[in-house]
């Protein structure tokens, strides 16, 4: 089946990539539910932008709650402390998410490896206990925080078709951003700093930059997607920010095929499929999850992108 | 504050047993092993079983606890980690993650998951400078200074040991040699998962046993490793009694933020000294 799509008819396909993304969706949300298709698609932004770090420039990070976490956070205190209205919140969020990546990127960008999963992991953890603890006060602790948006004209966040085409627009978007972004020379170079990082050095590019740039889109765009949570559920609780929760979106980036903006999406819809409706046949999660986990990174490095175009993708396919 | 001192010294005690193989286990494998955490946990829960079976005898109970982490390491080593040498360092950390999912699940299985107390096997106070000490604290502190003197013994006396600090510096060079690196690495590797079960094993009376209590300590762990230097087992020491202290200052001061404060701790010292991996 190698070859099924010729290079010309893979990128006819590509043009109407975004157009098809939405009506799969709208399939999707048919199939299973509106609400749980607004979850799905939530959590597509956030894999899509810890691909960014992950899949694209090859940096993997243990604690990216935290910057969901910082952006649902920024999100429900700006509704409760600021403006009633959505979109405020929602630019609070990717503002408080490029802002806390703009302060750890001090620390974070120069590490690789290892030191870059564990020190995201750990800056999670202060994070976590900043909001549980610290300050509870305002964050309303263990409890979390009941917020109420109101309407901007029709527009109305608790309206189940309207949170859905919100969230579907942001989703287009975002995969287009990625897309375009991925693409450019700046991608690119992304790519390279995950091949070789020093030969980048010497060739001359602000290696620093390029990694710091990434790293706050990642930041903002995951916040973002944690405020879009907010404006879904008007509620916000700290297993928004848990450390435990960071393997979700690391499991769904590997089964969709980490480094593919296609990928991403693939990857965050089977997470929530599996998330969604496994647990009711599996009584040991934590444990499937594990052994689940040990397939993919054993047996299917590909993923599920990477499978497809493997097998019916034009022969010298690569990435997306 | 003398007990300040000695709660820190405590900590810094049961950090050093615990981190030390996590340090060796990066230094020789280039692997970051979350799998270090379960059989921490699973050390303390051997512990709690054998003390029930044989009647609280703690010291035969530690040891057979200890000698459990070497089948369950030298599985992980053999049927996950071999399997990701030399890979990226990314399918280590997610491979060893899942193992210590698997294994949380797993104890939750076996043991449930509501803590389960355990109380001082010593029992007795000893006066210091006016301040009541617990002997086990004691006791733990000199462990962990024995093991240190140990282990310092074990890499510059033996040949064992030397084989795999060379192996630390240049693995090729000493492969070349003709000696099979990999299969030394994997006794350091069961070496320092005997010590994560034993940092289980003592860190239980002082706190209560349950399935997440390795998570809780790995990320500590983690703190110290990164500060003292990946791979070197001075700067574990020095980092571990460091680390323990800040630990008990914030501790004293306020509670809840004793953790967060040494992941503090951590991001300042990884800005002023950078590390290369």
């Amino acid at each position: 089946m190698t070859g099924f799509l010729n290079s010309t008819a893979a990128a006819r396909l590509r043009r109407f990539d975004l157009p098809i993304l939405a009506t799969l969706f709208l399939l999707l949300a048919w199939a299973i539910s509106i609400q749980r298709a607004t979850d799905f698609i939530i959590f597509c932004v956030f894999v899509l932008a810890y691909d960014l770090l992950y899949g694209h420039m090859g940096r993997l990070s243990f604690g990216h709650m935290l910057y969901l976490g910082t952006g649902a956070y920024a999100a429900a205190l700006t509704a409760e402390h600021v403006s009633a209205n959505p979109f405020v919140a929602l630019l609070a969020a990717l503002l408080a998410g490029g802002v806390v990546g703009l302060i750890l990127s001090p620390i974070t960008v120069r590490t690789t490896g290892a030191c870059f999963a564990l020190i995201n992991l750990a800056l999670n953890q202060v994070g976590y206990f900043l909001v549980l603890v610290a300050l509870a006060r305002w964050t309303g602790g263990e409890d979390g925080l009941a917020v109420t948006f109101s309407k901007v004209g029709p527009f109305d966040v608790g309206d189940k078709v309207m949170m859905f085409a919100l969230a579907l627009a942001c989703l287009v978007g975002v995969v287009w951003l990625m897309r375009r972004l991925t693409d450019s020379p700046f991608g690119i170079l992304l790519r390279s700093i995950k091949q070789n990082e020093s030969r980048v050095r010497f060739l001359g590019y602000d290696v620093v930059r390029a990694k710091t740039l990434a790293f706050v889109l990642s930041t903002s765009l995951s916040a973002f997607a944690g405020g879009l949570s907010i404006l879904n559920y008007a509620y916000v609780t700290p297993s928004f920010i848990d450390t435990g929760r960071n393997v979700e979106v690391i499991f769904a980036s590997l089964i969709g095929g980490a480094g593919s903006v296609y990928g991403a999406v693939a990857g965050g819809v089977a997470y929530m499929l599996i998330s969604n409706f496994l647990p009711n046949y599996v009584q040991r999660w934590e444990m499937f999850l594990g052994f689940a986990l040990l397939l993919l990174i054993f047996k299917f490095r590909a993923g599920i992108w990477g499978s497809l175009v493997a097998r019916f993708g034009p022969r010298r396919a690569e990435g997306t | 504050m003398i007990s300040v001192v000695a709660y820190g010294l405590t900590v810094g005690a049961i950090l050093y047993i615990i981190s030390i193989g996590l340090s060796l286990t990066f230094g020789t494998m280039r692997i970051v092993n979350f799998a270090h955490a379960l059989i921490y946990t699973m050390g303390a829960y051997v512990l709690f079983t054998m003390l029930r079976v044989t009647g609280g005898n703690f010291v035969l109970a530690a040891i057979v606890g200890v000698a459990a982490a070497v089948p369950l390491a030298w599985a992980i080593e053999r049927f996950v980690i071999r399997r990701l040498y030399g890979q990226s360092i990314d399918y280590a950390i997610i491979g060893t993650y899942a193992v210590l999912l698997i294994g949380v699940d797993a104890t939750k299985w076996i043991w449930g998951a509501t803590p389960l107390p355990l109380s001082d096997p010593i029992g007795k106070y000893v006066n210091v400078l006016g301040v009541d000490l617990p002997v086990y604290r004691l006791v733990v502190i000199a462990l962990a200074v024995l093991i240190f003197a140990g282990l310092e013994l074990f890499f510059r006396r033996t040949v064992v040991g030397k084989i795999v600090v060379a192996g630390l510096e240049d693995k090729d060079a000493v492969r070349s040699l003709g000696i099979r690196v990999d299969s030394y690495f994997s006794l350091v590797f069961i070496l320092g998962s005997c010590l994560a079960a034993l940092g289980g094993i003592l860190y239980a009376p002082i706190t209560t046993i349950h399935p997440y209590m390795g998570t809780h300590v790995l990320l500590l762990s983690f703190a110290v490793v990164l500060v003292g230097g990946l791979g070197s087992m001075r700067g574990t020491l020095v980092a571990s009694f460091a680390l323990g202290m800040v630990m008990a200052v914030t501790g004293r001061v306020w509670g809840p933020a004793a953790e967060a404060m040494v992941f503090a701790v951590m991001a300042v010292v990884l800005v002023l000294k950078p590390i290369e991996v």
